[in-house]
């Protein structure tokens, strides 16, 4: 049902709009299998993959500034070495990206684990950062935040698995709070995905494979039109690896490019989303390292087949983009509503303790049953002016950002075995409001150097009602006996009270922020950027009036990019050594099911990445070194790894000795993805194992059809996606088990997907 | 441009080198443990009886350590203390308490390297929370003599419906649970365990007996209730955190051949 109502939106959507030729007037050029343009302006983000025109080699001089702006989108001002502005190009569609957040590996320092099941938001760790589902992650698509603010499972949990991979046309990656247009949650930086349908015409394409998984596919976009014009769904299926893990899902997305007026544009994109699905959660190491073969359990097993969840996302957002006079205008706005429900359970039969004024009880299971609704909506715009000074042109922006959130949580627990109920643990109703203002500042003395910055303001509202203010009393009315209901309506001695309690507050920060960028010589740029940020708390944590504890960051990095075009290859290479601090850091606790707040924490370290791309090749590659450690022991933050190589090469070219076939030739690609990840630290001093995973691709294309194998995992390499030390109960053992011990939660084995599509209407192969 | 190069090599190798050092801190490892019996066979209690034991086996369903600093003031309704355990021997082992050999827990035991102030006995069969477990958990029988009468006496204690005690505040039903009658908590260590290491639990059965008034007791059995003087002292001492039991983190796993006292 919920799959249709997807479907039926999307729809409804899709004939609402109104049908808008390509802002420019011209059609679009067809997909480029080499390096596409480039906008090497030293400060702009710099994209390899969009380099042009070449120039020659040996030319110390940067090319003029060149503007292809595919999407209609104007890339911001580069913030440093740090600022990645990623195109998919061949290395993101010939090697497996299974999803739109696997994307943000083809930038450095990510490593992504899907922990919770197909329907979940994966887990990102960067540049040391632990950013849970998003909670440390700014997110956000053609302009809409992802994060979602005062979600009971964690504040800012970002769940992209509504976009479709095909559609996203590019992402710009920010490591690190250094412009004043990030927002909230920038803490270890930002995520704007950019959307574009290049392949033009209408496409379907199904995908089948490895544990019953099947895909269809389809998508289309008029060869008229721009490529920010495209619409497409998709329906999921699959039966999972080992236990409980399937999963279905349905997913819709379309967006209209037009212009406005004669110098402005405009987009509307509306998407629609819904997942079911199930998840094994996590394994003691000692229950199956005990199980012999072929009983108990086994490595992909679960012990409590009820976990998993399901989620829906609906939004419509757009923009605006014009100019007065002499001043850019852009303005935003963005309405969405998401639902999410997450059963899991980490801990077996721990956290049921006995209370007094309960019937006696034993253990009756931790399962929580989580679900939060949001509705979110605002809006987001600048103006930049800008003037020639010393013959450089020098610009101020200033902006605002405006969101408010409406969330309604409540998590309860389920007696073991059984879909019931019996304990209420949170129901909370929360109005938060996040308004922004920010000024952004040029400088370029010379054509060297060139000076970015500024500062950001931000006040969080909050307004939190605790519909379950009171679950215990310790002297409670003998005639009146609470028992075992969760919410209370009574104080000590019996004293009547509601069972609810409001809280609002608010709280101000401000943020400088700021870029040096000096060069280029001869292809060399130096950078250096700092700049603060913030993650505003969980609503659970606001009490009247307090001060809402801010975590705040503050980050510097520095570093030297290397950026050349040949006329048969281009070349991105960054050296960037970074450091980061955070005062009141976020750790997640197995116990509460979510993060809590914790100390402060310190990160150290280096990045390098290189994107080289040519006439047939394309590889983007990237290592990334950090040391996270606490500011008052000095120890290690668990779970963040400190080592994280990543590989993506395509390779693409028409296949020699094929004769054309009606006009058109036989395009074949192959395409390899490694991941490298260091043993990671875990709490009493263990150490994870190193994970080591390959992926592959290759497909075969002809005018209409194109026919594709990917394989993920290719090594069938037996690996823990995710580690913990922590106490859990699942009865295994014949007295309760109270000591932290290892869990894992399994990666996907190898597998295997064949696809089939077909496109027609588009410029053909 | 060159020494900027190498510069940053250096770095970026210091730093590789850096990122895979450090620790989250602590140890986490698996464990043997033992219990066995300590004392005497005769013995002389408060009460100045001479007792002779000729059986005294417990049964131990599980043992923890905790990083808790022991305190008099009662953990709520709670059976698990809100420190954080240390080291836990999650399975039970019956042990003869006036026998030579010291007998195995059985299941592996798991612990991390925090100092352990806290230790605690479980006393159960199967399942802490459930009052009608018919585990036999201490089975004794002996002789008591005092001022030249020698008084036979056996007894078979469990721990359930017997000894739940109903809350006078029918508000607070949950009080009182079972499980808090079966944890002896909070004993005083003084551990720190270390990898390679073997707990052992030692249980003296006289301190069971300290304050026992065996002229109380009718037909020479123990109730396995309240129900006079001398069963409700041998329970108290049963569950007694100071006197009977001692534990001890001893260095190297015993050789099977050596696990006797």
């Amino acid at each position: 049902m919920r799959k249709l109502s997807v479907l039926a939106a999307l729809g409804l959507v899709l004939g609402a709009l109104p049908r808008v030729a390509r802002a420019d007037g011209v059609p679009p050029p067809p997909p480029a299998p080499g390096p596409p343009a480039s906008v090497p302006d030293p400060g702009a983000p710099i994209d390899v993959a969009a380099e042009a025109p070449a120039a020659p080699p040996g030319d110390p001089g940067p090319p003029d500034p060149v503007s292809v702006d595919v999407t209609g989108t104007k890339p911001r001002p580069s913030r440093g070495g740090g600022d990645y502005r990623v195109e998919k190009g061949h290395a993101g569609t010939d090697v497996p990206h299974p999803s739109a957040s696997s994307f943000l590996t083809l930038a450095p320092g990510f490593f992504l684990t899907r922990e919770g099941g197909v329907g979940h938001a994966e887990r990102i760790y960067l540049r040391g950062f632990d950013a849970r589902e998003g909670q440390d992650l700014e997110l956000s698509v053609n302009g809409m935040p992802i994060n979602e603010s005062g979600n009971f499972h964690g504040n800012g949990y970002a769940d992209t698995n509504f976009i479709l991979p095909e559609f996203v046309h590019a992402i710009r990656v920010l490591e690190g709070p250094f412009d004043p247009a990030q927002g909230n949650y920038a803490v270890a930086g930002s995520v704007e995905y950019e959307l574009g349908l290049e392949q033009r015409g209408v496409t379907s394409k199904f995908t089948y494979g490895s544990f019953n998984t099947a895909r269809l596919l389809v998508m289309w976009g008029p060869a008229s039109m721009s490529q920010g014009t495209f619409a497409g769904a998709e329906i999921y299926t699959t039966d999972g690896y080992g236990q409980n893990r399937d999963g279905q899902r349905a997913s819709g997305m379309a967006q209209y490019e037009g212009e406005l007026g004669k110098k402005g544009s405009y987009r509307i994109l509306a998407t629609g989303y819904g997942v079911r699905y199930h998840s094994a959660g996590p394994m003691r190491r000692d229950d199956v390292a005990a199980t012999p073969d072929g009983e108990g359990f086994g490595f992909y097993d679960t012990y409590d087949t009820r976990q998993g969840g399901n989620a829906s996302r609906f939004s419509l957002s757009g923009d605006l983009k014009g100019n007065a006079g002499d001043i850019d205008l852009v303005q935003d706005f963005f309405v969405s509503r998401t639902t999410l429900g997450l059963d899991e359970n980490l801990t077996g039969f721990l956290l049921d303790t006995q209370e007094a004024e309960q019937k006696p009880h034993g253990q009756r299971g931790d399962l929580f049953d989580l679900e939060n609704d949001s509705v979110m909506y605002g809006a987001r715009g600048s103006g930049r002016w800008g003037t020639k000074v010393l013959g450089q042109k020098q610009e101020i922006e200033l902006g605002y950002f405006a969101r408010g959130d409406h969330v309604e949580s409540t998590r309860e627990r389920l007696l073991a075995g059984s879909n019931t109920p019996y304990a209420k643990d949170a129901d909370l109703t929360s109005d938060l409001a996040d308004l922004g203002l920010y000024a952004d500042l040029q400088i370029k003395p010379w054509k060297w150097l060139t000076l970015r910055g500024g500062v950001r303001g931000d006040m969080f509202l909050f307004d939190v009602r605790d519909n379950c203010a009171v679950r215990s009393v310790s002297q409670p009315d003998p005639d009146d006996p609470p028992g075992d209901a969760s919410c209370l309506d009574q104080g000590r001695f019996g004293e009547h009270r509601e069972s609810d309690q409001r809280a609002t507050t608010s709280s101000l920060k401000f943020m400088p922020r700021g870029t040096i960028i000096v060069g280029p010589f001869d292809g060399f740029s130096f950078t250096a950027s700092a700049g603060l940020g913030v993650r505003s708390i969980d609503p659970s944590y606001i009490t009247e009036n307090a001060d809402t504890p801010f975590a705040s960051v503050t980050a510097g990095e520095g570093g030297v990019t290397f950026l050349r075009t040949w006329p048969a290859v281009s070349v991105e290479a960054k050296s960037i050594f970074f450091g980061t601090h955070v005062d009141k850091d976020q750790v997640f606790s197995e116990t509460e099911g979510r993060n809590v707040i914790g100390g402060g924490t310190t990160r150290a370290g280096w990045v390098g990445s290189a994107r080289v791309t040519g006439d047939f090749f394309d590889t983007v590659d990237s290592v990334t070194l950090v040391k996270s450690s606490f500011d008052d022991t000095g120890l290690l933050v668990p779970y963040v790894p400190d080592v994280v190589v990543r590989s993506d090469s395509a390779l693409f070219h028409e296949i020699p000795g094929i004769p054309e076939v009606l006009g058109s030739r036989f395009k074949g690609t192959l395409g390899v993805g490694v991941t490298v990840i260091g043993e990671r630290a875990l709490p009493y001093g263990q150490r994870s194992d190193a994970i080591v995973t390959l992926d592959a691709s290759t497909s075969l294309a002809w005018k209409w059809f194109s026919l594709g194998l990917e394989i993920q995992n290719l090594l069938d390499t037996e690996y823990a996606a995710a580690e913990y030390a922590y106490v859990s109960n699942f009865r295994s053992q014949p007295a309760p088990t109270l000591v932290p011990a290892p869990h894992f939660i399994a990666g996907p084995p190898r597998t295997i997907m064949f696809s089939l599509s077909g496109n027609v209407g588009g410029s053909g192969t | 441009m060159r020494r900027l190069a190498l510069a940053a090599v250096a770095i970026a190798i210091a730093l590789v080198t850096a990122s895979c050092l450090g620790s989250t801190g602590g140890d986490t490892f698996e464990f043997t443990g033992w219990v066995q019996g300590a004392g005497a066979r005769t013995f002389v209690n408060s009460r100045g009886y001479e007792i002779t034991l000729t059986r005294a086996k417990l049964h131990v369903g599980a043992v923890y350590l905790n990083r808790a600093r022991p305190t008099s003031v009662a953990s709520g309704t709670t059976c698990t203390l809100t420190g954080v355990y240390v080291a836990e021997l999650p399975g039970g082992a019956d042990v003869d308490l006036l026998g030579a050999e010291r007998a195995p827990f059985a299941v592996a035991g798991r612990s991390t390297s925090d100092h352990a102030q806290t230790g605690e006995v479980w006393l159960f069969g199967a399942d802490v929370d459930d009052p009608g477990d018919p585990t036999v958990i201490l089975d004794v029988e002996g002789t008591a003599t005092k001022d030249g009468v020698s008084l036979p006496f056996e007894g078979a204690l469990t721990i359930g419906e017997s000894r739940v005690d109903t809350p006078t505040n029918p508000a607070l039903p949950g009080a009182k649970p079972i499980c808090k009658e079966r944890v002896v908590s909070p004993i005083g260590v003084d551990i720190a365990p270390v990898e390679g290491g073997t707990l052992v639990l030692s249980v003296d059965p006289a301190a069971f007996f300290s304050n026992v008034d065996f002229a109380t007791l009718e037909g020479g059995v123990f109730r396995d209730d309240d129900g006079d003087q001398a069963s409700r002292a041998l329970y108290a001492g049963l569950h007694a955190s100071a006197g009977a039991y001692s534990f001890a983190w001893e260095e190297g796993e015993p050789a099977p051949d050596e696990q006797g006292k």
